[in-house]
């Protein structure tokens, strides 16, 4: 006999609402269906209403932790819109937030997810450690969590005289500390027990659901936007593509964990080899756009995250569009708590499932098309967007 | 005949105990914080030690709500008998000597026997609350009492079966006679086991599946709220006392210690507590070690690795007497 378990809207593992029905058999899971219209938050169409100035702001909000990811995406779009491109100091710098946001994201998230497997201990570790990057944010940016340092045109400010010396004592530590943890997660049995073989995501079945990533390279396939599409001087910057074959929740954990380390050698990398010269074009504050559309790509915390702009020649966005990185993985979360064959899945399981992803519901509130009539949901893929957009445009003209 | 009551209502009776086990829920928790880097409870009182205090106070003072669909009857039954019962069993400790307020021989056996029926108890609590949630988790409330419940009673059995007697009394007087407890000796695999066991008795980590937080929100105890959780919570902090006295008792060697004449009743009361802090500090560290562990593995684990020793301690004790 089944019956239904609802995991959400409200539930201690959802730090933001989201629906998750189980239908369970005893502990195991039959099936699941996901719903996560439930925080609308009409950002698109705010953007439309705002100069662009003023949507800089706006886009920072989207998500608290991958806000340095949203505002660079931001101002990438419209840099393109206007034809220029931030002078190489400011892409440095740019880089150096953006990867310190991530080594913070991916922090919060082993904390949180080894929370959700019951293991407070290291919860608390991990989130102790990530002050440290706070504190380096803020000494960097003036603010802890929503940096506010990306800029049209560049970065806002300069780095700070002393920071450089204290920002490369940081790296020295979290460098040491992931070591440690990546030591303790392999030798510790009650994780191993939790994770190996729990939620496994076949590489193809990946690809399928267009799974993007930490999530996707724990598939064992190598894809990052930052090797893929280089937007902020990558490609000057060597680093390693982190990929884990075990397509399951141990290797997201790895993946996150190895990927920490690198984002401090490149941090490192870019301190040593940071060109002097101006950090910010000057662009005044008030501007059009030529006509036009633009699409930027950044690779989040979370995967690759994507900004889509279309401009009327006015001094704000005709439509904009953004599509962030959870809504791409949700998918795959109904996928991987479908028990079928000798793959099982218990309500114990949904946590470590679930967080495996990273889930951020307050970005994704919008791109799920549910039809009642038909029963039937779907996802506007990049293709519909842009057909979408450029229909209404049409039909304005 | 009034000693006798005195004993049983405060000293070492019901006040003592209630008292007693708050101040294990604060040395508990201030240890777990510590081990996690934390401060811990540290405003209420010197050091926070009226933290568990007042947090049973606030939640007395809850407005009581009985949600419409549960069992009224089990609904409000349950959180009176839950610390009833383990109060009960509390009474058999050997605080202030070497037999507690009621003493029998093969009383060892009756402590087990409310240990599993404090179970059964949550597994009622839990059905009667009529959630999905608390269900899910009354079943494996029940599910775990199968895995745990052997090889904790294997566990005293062998350490009564080593001193002859099946009164928590005898035992205590057999490790006295030794002059050596009997944690120093084979029965030390009897104490792992005890811990191990007694971790999945109380429902902490790793063996906290019942009311996992993040899984089935608080398990069992979901619809309970007010003064209906206070004493669920006052039950859990009864039941960790109970059984790190009980630790103690068996294997440590109880109250027993150096004494001087005219003092014994209050340095028996001391080495006990100091003896049963030890297997609290025990249980928090493993609380702190490890992650959860899923239901399943829960009751393979304790057959596999908890039983075997669990069996084979038994003979071994056998051949050696």
């Amino acid at each position: 006999m089944s019956f239904e378990v609802p995991i959400g809207p409200q539930h201690p593992i959802h730090v933001e609402p989201l629906m998750l029905s189980l239908e369970v058999e005893g502990e195991l899971i039959v099936d699941a269906d996901v719903d996560v219209s439930y925080i609308h938050r009409g950002i698109e169409k705010a953007l439309e209403l705002r100069p662009y100035i003023q949507g800089l702001y706006l886009v920072e909000r989207i998500c608290g932790i991958c806000n340095a990811a949203h505002s660079l995406c931001y101002c990438l779009n419209v840099e393109q819109l206007l034809g220029k491109e931030a002078p190489p100091r400011a892409r440095y710098l740019r880089i150096v937030v953006e990867e310190l946001s991530r080594i913070h994201s991916h922090l919060l998230w082993l904390g949180h997810y080894f929370h959700t497997l019951g293991f407070e201990t290291l919860f608390m570790y991990f989130w102790r450690d990530r002050e440290r990057v706070m504190d380096m944010l803020e000494l960097i940016t003036g603010n802890r969590v929503t940096t506010a340092y990306n800029t049209i045109g560049g970065v806002r400010r300069d780095l700070p005289p002393d920071a450089e010396q204290k920002l490369r004592r940081t790296l020295d530590y979290i460098e040491e500390r992931v070591r440690y943890y990546e030591k303790v997660i392999d030798s510790e049995p009650t994780i191993l027990a939790r994770t190996q073989g729990v939620g496994i995501l076949k590489p193809g079945d990946a690809v399928r659901m267009g799974v993007v990533g930490p999530h996707l390279r724990a598939s064992g396939i190598k894809h990052d936007v930052r090797l893929d599409d280089p937007y902020s001087g990558h490609d000057e910057i060597p680093f390693n593509v982190i990929t884990w074959d075990t397509c399951d929740c141990y290797a997201r954990v790895k993946v996150r964990l190895r990927e920490t380390s690198e984002c401090v050698n490149m941090i490192r990398y870019a301190l040593d080899h940071m060109p002097s010269g101006d950090y910010r074009l000057k662009i005044p504050p008030f501007f059009k756009a030529p006509p036009g559309e633009s699409l930027s790509r950044v690779e989040a915390p979370r995967g690759e995250l994507i900004h889509y702009s279309i401009s009327d020649g006015g001094d704000r966005p005709y439509r904009y569009r953004v599509r962030t990185p959870t809504l791409a993985n949700l998918l795959s979360v109904i996928e991987m708590l479908r028990s079928r064959g000798d793959y099982e899945v218990y309500i114990a399981d949904v946590p470590a499932i679930l967080g495996g992803i990273d889930p951020c519901i307050c970005c994704s509130a919008r791109i799920l098309i549910t039809d009642e009539a038909k029963k039937r949901r779907t996802i506007t893929t990049l293709d519909d967007i842009i057909r979408f957009s450029r229909g209404r445009r049409v039909e304005r003209r | 005949m009034i000693e006798k009551i005195l004993a049983t209502v405060f000293f070492p009776g019901a006040i003592f105990i209630l008292a007693i086990s708050l101040f294990y829920e604060w040395v508990d928790r201030k240890l777990y914080a510590r081990f996690q880097n934390r401060v811990g409870p540290h405003l209420a009182g010197p050091f926070g030690l009226f933290q568990p205090i007042a947090d049973l106070i606030k939640l007395l003072s809850k407005e009581d709500i009985v949600p419409m669909a549960t069992d009224r009857f089990l609904f409000t039954l349950t959180p009176i008998l839950a610390p009833a019962l383990i109060l009960f069993a509390c009474m058999f400790l050997p605080v202030a000597g070497p037999s507690g307020i009621i003493s029998f021989e093969g009383d060892l056996i009756a402590v087990i026997a409310l240990l599993s029926i404090y179970t059964i108890i949550v597994y009622l609590a839990g059905e009667g609350s009529n959630n999905r949630f608390a269900s899910v988790g009354a079943v494996r409330a029940a599910v775990q009492l199968l895995g745990y419940e052997i090889p904790l009673t294997l566990s005293l059995l062998s350490v009564a079966l080593a001193a002859g007697s099946l009164s928590i009394r005898g035992i205590v007087e057999a490790q006295a006679e030794r002059g050596l407890w009997f944690i120093a000796g084979i029965q030390a695999i009897g104490f792992v086991i005890f811990i191990i066991a007694s971790q999945a008795e109380m429902e902490r980590i790793p063996f906290d599946i019942p009311e996992a937080e993040q899984e089935i929100v608080a398990g069992w105890e979901v619809e309970y709220s007010g003064r209906r959780l206070a004493l669920f919570r006052l039950s859990k902090d009864l039941e960790l006392f109970l059984l790190s006295g009980l630790g103690a008792a068996v294997f440590l060697g109880g109250p027993m210690g150096p004494v001087m004449p005219g003092l014994e009743p209050m340095l028996y009361t001391i080495y006990f507590i100091l003896k049963s802090i030890i297997v609290l500090a025990i249980f928090t560290l493993v609380r702190t070690l490890f992650a959860r562990l899923r239901i399943d593995q829960m009751v393979s684990f304790s057959w596999r690795y908890l039983m075997p020793p669990a069996m084979i301690l038994i003979i071994l004790t056998e051949v050696i007497m």
